[in-house]
């Protein structure tokens, strides 16, 4: 089985994130380390092939950097990666990113593409599904638990009531809740063989991808300072009004 | 970037920490180091699978054949997390010896179990313990008898590697946990996260490691032990280092952060050219002692004497900078204190090594 594993560098998220004030991108220093989202789809990619035979590719766009991030999802095993970087790629949409990662894709081949469930630097949470869609085959999403065999592919899609379990036939796009599974940490050997494995470098245009931009950010402003929570005074009905609480925010 | 390391071992360093971030934070070694062990047995065997065990040990006996370097950056992370484990028996004392004077048979039953994380070894020779054991032939055996204190993890190993005096000449000897007239008894220490015992020998049945001639290999052993505890203190006190840093900057007294009061940036200075001095000679330890060893017999009183007073005096500060929460339990400053302490004395305290280096030198 041949899996693809969708997978992003972005700066320390324990450092500071600085933004373009021109363009309000994201200022991308050469030093990013690897998603922390995206250590469980690389490690639930291994998981199949290993169970199944078959090899993993990673698939990434964006600067490529010191490629420390890559490194670290190669080190864990992972057989090959291919990086797109390119200039004219800088602050692209969701849709572009999804239409660049559809073309690596489709070069490389696949039975299988695992994806986060968005990324912890853009959060904008529908690169896989769009992705699914360029690829033409069926998203399967927020999975917790996935079972990929016999040309079929089975997750458990978390709802906010529990899970909902969904099947599909392969080749499919499925993308991974953090938790899916316990990802591993590099050994030093699995560090010295990275460095043996192949990292195939391509442009936008090595894709035949448009890359111009179709969206702009217009403004940025500082998150909101918290606001001070509500008091509620125990007047022997107090519970209630913290349950009414907990259903409104979903909790219970 | 330190220069001393490969990209590869910078690496391993950022993957070690991680496992230790995620996995052994301070509150999780408080837990460990109150049981009866000391020590997670099974987030040692994930240390196994993990393959710092076997880091150093050749390949032939289930290793990855690297060297002293990577067992070096897996110490000074420990160190910074004081991770109590026992890696510093094990895996730097006796893992060594064993591989480097066992028979094949020794290496074969010994090693691969300890790579996996199986079998733990603890080393009562030279330093590595205050002994009086003495050997003797009784048939064709060989029995021991007597006594060994300040065993590290003495009482949880499975295999003793024990020093002790015969008529011709002192030998290494295997025994086994588990043998007939074996006591071993944790001792109550002031480090927790660095359980110690107290062994006691009544003709116990012991193997000679190897021809049980060790030859320099306990003094090069205990080289070797001293440079990864040099990694730790280094580990240990950049922690201190950075924890008193943190907590000045956000500590308001009189209005202002209490790093902005003299006093207390001369002692963060102060601990920094500490920190910055030790992990020099820790660091040119750690780099010779795998190829050099007349230059490690050096650097290894060196960094000893050095790291010893650097971490004690890193941790005596922090105490001081943090004020009243630093004198607490709950607070995990005394944590570092005592570790700093009991590295200070394990394996000889720094005038000691003060004296060795003098001798090594032939200036005494």
């Amino acid at each position: 089985m041949q899996v693809v594993v969708c997978v992003k560098q972005i700066p320390d998220p324990s450092g500071t994130y600085t933004l373009d004030p021109e363009t309000h991108f994201l200022v991308r220093p050469d030093e990013q380390v690897l998603d922390d989202t995206d250590r469980y789809g690389v490690e639930m990619g291994l998981q199949i092939a290993q169970a199944h035979g078959g090899s993993v590719t990673l698939v990434s766009m964006g600067p490529k950097g010191s490629m420390q991030g890559i490194r670290q999802a190669l080190a864990m095993g992972a057989d090959r990666a291919v990086v797109v970087d390119d200039a004219d790629l800088k602050g692209s949409d969701a849709l572009t990113t999804a239409q660049v990662l559809a073309a690596a894709i489709q070069r490389t081949g696949f039975d299988l593409v695992i994806t986060g469930t968005e990324s912890t630097d853009g959060y904008s949470g529908v690169v896989p599904q769009m992705l699914a869609e360029l690829l033409d085959v069926p998203a399967l999403t927020y999975a917790t638990e996935v079972e990929a065999r016999d040309g079929k592919v089975t997750i458990n899609r978390q709802t906010s009531a529990g899970y909902d379990v969904v099947e599909a036939s392969l080749p499919a796009v499925v993308s991974v809740t953090a938790g899916v599974v316990e990802p591993r940490y590099p050994t030093f050997k699995g560090i010295m063989d990275a460095k043996k494995k192949e990292v195939e470098e391509l442009t936008a245009s090595d894709l035949g991808v448009d890359t111009s931009l179709r969206q702009r950010v217009t403004a940025v402003e500082p998150a909101p300072e918290r606001e001070a929570g509500v008091k509620i005074e125990d007047d022997g009905e107090a519970h209630l009004k913290v349950v009414e609480l907990l259903q409104q925010k979903k909790v219970i | 970037m330190s220069g001393v390391f490969t990209e590869e071992q910078e690496e391993l360093r950022r993957y070690a920490r991680q496992w230790l971030d995620e996995n052994a934070p301070l509150e999780a070694v408080r837990k460990i180091a109150e049981t009866p062990e000391g020590f997670d047995a099974a987030q040692w065997s994930e240390l196994g699978s993990l393959g710092w065990l076997g880091i150093a040990v050749g390949e032939a006996y289930g290793g990855s054949g690297f060297g002293f370097m990577e067992l070096a950056v897996l110490a000074e992370e420990m160190g910074r997390t004081l991770y109590p484990s026992p890696f510093l028996s094990t895996v730097v004392l006796g893992t060594w010896l064993v591989e480097r004077l066992g028979t094949d048979d020794q290496k074969a039953e010994i090693l691969p179990a300890v790579v996996r994380g199986d079998h733990r070894l603890a080393v009562a020779a030279g330093r590595a313990a205050v002994h009086d054991l003495v050997a003797r032939r009784q048939g064709t055996d060989w029995v021991v008898s007597g006594r060994a204190r300040f065993v590290l993890d003495g009482h949880t190993a499975h295999t003793l590697i024990v020093e002790a005096a015969a008529d011709d000449g002192t030998r290494l000897f295997l025994v086994d946990g588990d043998a007939g007239g074996l006591e071993r008894n944790p001792l109550s220490v002031m480090d927790l996260t660095r359980p110690q015992a107290e062994v006691t020998a009544t003709d116990v049945v012991a193997s000679p490691l190897g021809d049980g001639r060790a030859g320099d290999a306990v003094d090069h052993a205990l080289d070797r032990a001293v440079a990864a505890l040099a990694m730790e203190q280094v580990g240990g006190a950049q922690a201190c280092l950075d924890m008193s840093v943190e907590y000045a900057k956000v500590r308001h007294q009189f209005g202002r952060p209490i790093g902005s009061f003299q006093a207390i940036k001369h002692m963060c200075a102060d601990m920094l050219v500490g920190v910055e001095s030790a992990r020099s000679a820790a660091y040119h330890l750690a780099s010779v002692i795998d190829h050099d060893p007349e230059e490690a017999a050096i650097a290894a009183p060196v960094a000893k004497s050095f790291c010893s007073e650097a971490y004690e005096k890193a941790a005596g500060d922090t105490i001081q900078i943090h004020g009243g929460i630093g004198f607490t339990w709950e607070h995990d400053a005394h944590l570092y204190l005592k570790r700093a302490k009991s590295s200070a004395l394990l394996f000889g305290d720094p005038r000691y090594h003060r004296a060795v280096l003098a001798s090594r030198l032939g200036i005494e």
